[in-house]
């Protein structure tokens, strides 16, 4: 079997398009997971057992099941009950659901690494809770919280990939469909590879370049 | 004479001896040294393949068992997503694909394919009922959907090209799925092949239908083989099967068994429509 | 949902979990392999023990393991799906268990590290003896949470022609047209698997816990 990049030529505005259809998705998901996750942390930190529990149980089942369960039960089953999805705002749908849940874990995990001593002091000083959590929780939390932030943003571009099987046009059904149109299977794989291998060698930079950043204006301000 | 007699001898351990060497290669006696022939396939396919309730069955799996008697030898399936067959069969995963696949041009020129067990003009699957689509050319505009990686997808996309309006094709991982969300609404149609598309009209009690004529040009489903010297044998035996099948009547019995009707086609494909 | 489709379901998950403790196995003690290349500094170890993980944490499982099961008969490995699944599995996970074992490896005391020395244990005995339980200690629930992560992506070899959960799961919705309490049920397996793993988990780290005291 030769491999022959002249087949991916020819097909690079599709390619092109898949890669931007995956992207869209990743920020979205990743934007409406982070902001989802923050609200469902808060409630469960400061609204009590009632609402911590209920959410605690939701947050443990998406995260003890399959992403690919998640989206079929949505895709499929959601006409049954009345929730006729697209694709792509069903997969949007799913990605922001699914990483809301690790996302939540991730700054309840915050809340609970900033010292109590700062929240009294704070409490002491008259801040309101609102004040509390913006002044005092938020920028202790963001040192804790980047690096799983950014290994789950990660995770969940690759797992964009599983909503090739919902026949949303994203980057792998696009390329797996031009390597089976053109019988170029191999091609169509390594391309796959390459192109998610780049993308996640890239946010890991930006990244760590980030962490680096947050942690010098933390010094500098103390 | 004497002498004759040896190089008679001599040729014969040669002819021997080179066919032992080159059997060793070939695929079908492989197979008969193994006691198994590896079949790849994709399970949702009905009826020529699928699970129903938990079993393997349809026509590819009755097939492949009375194949699997006359050579002697077990049946081993390996059921992969249809896009990932015919990579798997080019890395040599399994020794045949049953599928069946349409005969095209394409796939002739890449591929072997047996007789045609089946017809596999593309047709039009509706929701029963559904008052505007009563002749293919209404999917004009619409969203329909087809398997991934498929022949009748090709077909789909040639045909919408000569509509006014391009057909909105969706590309599913298996008919299966399309099926689902043609019941879902979320497509208006399914493109397949007229055998399939009838057998889930019946199995869903009312709920499709089927929209003739087909739209697609003529085609037949074939299995599929490798085109490699060392895969002839192996091809040209199940191609034998195929005919024999067809003359002893087995495999209009499976017809019969699985479309509730017998097909006419032709003994081999050549020079496929598309 | 008749309780034949949740057997059967039930059947398919017998192949979820075996694949999956294998894979986490192998995938542990390649982990131990890279982190001791890792922890060598020298670089003809450091740089392709980098390369490989980042390889194998930047390429979505989907496409691993389609590489594996179509790319390596290329180069003249062939390999059957349950073998292939299991490489694909297993190297996925080494490289994520062998980056959480590097956050242990790096809070091992240096005065023990020199005390072992100075006891007169080889850099070998060293690495077995003192730092892969001190570093493992540390690292137990990122361990059962990657035991978690590999079960769920499980669900994507049947790519590679393995029939598990969600395989069975899909086959089994599409024949019966009972989408919600067929992929409920198999989420459901997933769950009470999982949280077996969880409750495994928090065993050893207790039962750990109490060798330390």
């Amino acid at each position: 079997m030769m491999f022959d990049p002249q087949v991916i030529i020819e097909k690079l505005p599709e390619i092109g398009s898949g890669l931007f259809v995956t992207i869209i998705l990743w920020a979205a998901g990743m934007i409406g997971g982070v902001a989802l996750g923050f609200v469902v942390a808060t409630l469960r930190r400061f609204c009590g057992p009632a609402v911590n529990l209920p959410l605690g149980f939701v947050v443990e089942v998406l995260r003890g099941t399959p992403f690919l369960i998640q989206i079929f039960l949505l895709y499929y089953g959601g006409p049954f009950v009345g929730l006729m999805l697209d694709p792509t705002p069903c997969g949007l749908i799913g990605l922001t659901v699914y990483s809301a849940a690790y996302y939540s874990e991730i700054f309840r995990a915050g809340f609970a690494a900033v010292p109590p001593g700062h929240v009294e002091a704070a409490e002491c000083l008259g801040l309101t809770r609102m004040q509390i959590i913006r002044r005092i929780q938020i920028p202790e939390m963001a040192l804790i919280v980047l690096p799983p932030a950014v290994n789950l943003s990660v995770i969940l571009l690759k797992e964009s990939a599983v909503l090739s099987i919902i026949t949303v046009p994203e980057l792998t059904a696009t390329v797996s469909a031009i390597g089976s149109q053109q019988y170029a299977f191999l091609e169509a794989i390594f391309l796959l590879a390459v192109i998610y291998w780049v993308l996640v060698e890239a946010t890991d930079r930006l990244g760590r370049l980030a962490e680096h950043r947050l942690a010098r204006l933390r010094f500098s301000k103390a | 004479m004497l002498k004759k007699h040896l190089v008679k001898a001599a040729l014969g351990a040669a002819l021997l001896i080179s066919t032992a060497l080159s059997a060793h290669a070939d695929a079908l006696s492989k197979i008969k040294e193994a006691g198994v022939i590896k079949v790849g396939t994709e399970t949702a396919f009905a009826p020529f393949d699928f699970i129903d309730a938990g079993e393997h069955v349809g026509l590819n799996v009755d097939f492949f068992a009375e194949l699997g008697k006359d050579l002697g030898v077990k049946v081993e399936w390996v059921a992969l997503p249809w896009d990932g067959v015919f990579p798997a069969l080019e890395a040599g995963k399994f020794d045949f694909v049953a599928g069946p696949a349409t005969i095209t041009k394409a796939r002739l020129e890449r591929f072997k394919m047996t007789a045609p067990i089946a017809e596999a003009t593309v047709a039009i699957l509706k929701k029963a009922g559904d008052k505007t689509i009563t002749k293919p050319e209404d999917i004009a505009g619409k969203a329909v959907g087809a398997g991934k990686a498929t022949a009748q997808l090709a077909q789909l996309q040639e045909y919408s090209a000569t509509l006014p309006k391009k057909v909105d094709a969706r590309e599913y991982v298996s008919f299966n799925d399309a099926y689902a969300d043609l019941a879902a609404g979320r497509i208006v149609a399914v493109a397949n092949s007229l055998p399939n598309i009838a057998f889930v009209a019946k199995q869903r009690n009312g709920a499709f239908e089927v929209v003739t004529p087909a739209f697609g040009k003529k085609a037949y489903f074939g299995f599929i083989g490798k085109k490699d010297a060392d895969s002839a044998t192996l091809v040209e035996y199940v191609n034998a099967e195929v005919l024999k099948m067809k003359k002893d009547g087995r495999l209009g019995k499976m017809q019969e068994k699985w479309f509730g009707t017998t097909f006419d086609t032709p003994d081999e494909v050549n020079d496929p429509a598309f | 949902m008749t309780l034949k489709l949740f057997t059967l379901l039930l059947q398919a998950a017998i192949s979820t979990v075996g694949i999956s403790l294998v894979s986490i196995a192998i995938g542990f003690v390649i982990a131990i392999l890279l982190s001791a290349a890792r922890l060598s500094g020298k670089a003809i170890y450091v740089a392709p023990t980098q390369l490989f993980i980042s390889f194998f944490r930047g390429v979505p499982l989907l496409v691993q393991l389609l590489l594996i099961y179509t790319l390596l008969p290329v180069i003249g490995i062939n390999v059957p799906s349950v073998v292939a699944a299991i490489i694909g599995l297993s190297l996925c996970t080494a490289a994520y268990q062998a980056e959480n074992m590097r956050g242990g490896f790096e809070s091992v005391p240096k005065g023990l590290i020199e005390a072992a020395e100075v006891t007169g244990l080889n850099p070998t005995q060293t690495f077995f003896r003192i730092r892969v339980p001190i570093a493992l200690r540390l690292t137990l629930p990122a361990l059962v949470n990657e035991a978690i992560m590999i079960l769920k992506s499980s669900s994507l070899v049947s790519v590679v022609g393995i029939i598990e959960i969600t395989k069975m799961a899909q086959d089994l919705a599409s024949s019966t047209y009972l989408p919600i309490p067929i992929f409920l049920s198999a989420g459901l397996i997933y769950l009470v698997i999982n949280w077996v793993i969880a409750m495994l988990g928090r065993y050893a780290e207790k039962s750990l816990a109490g060798t330390s005291a």
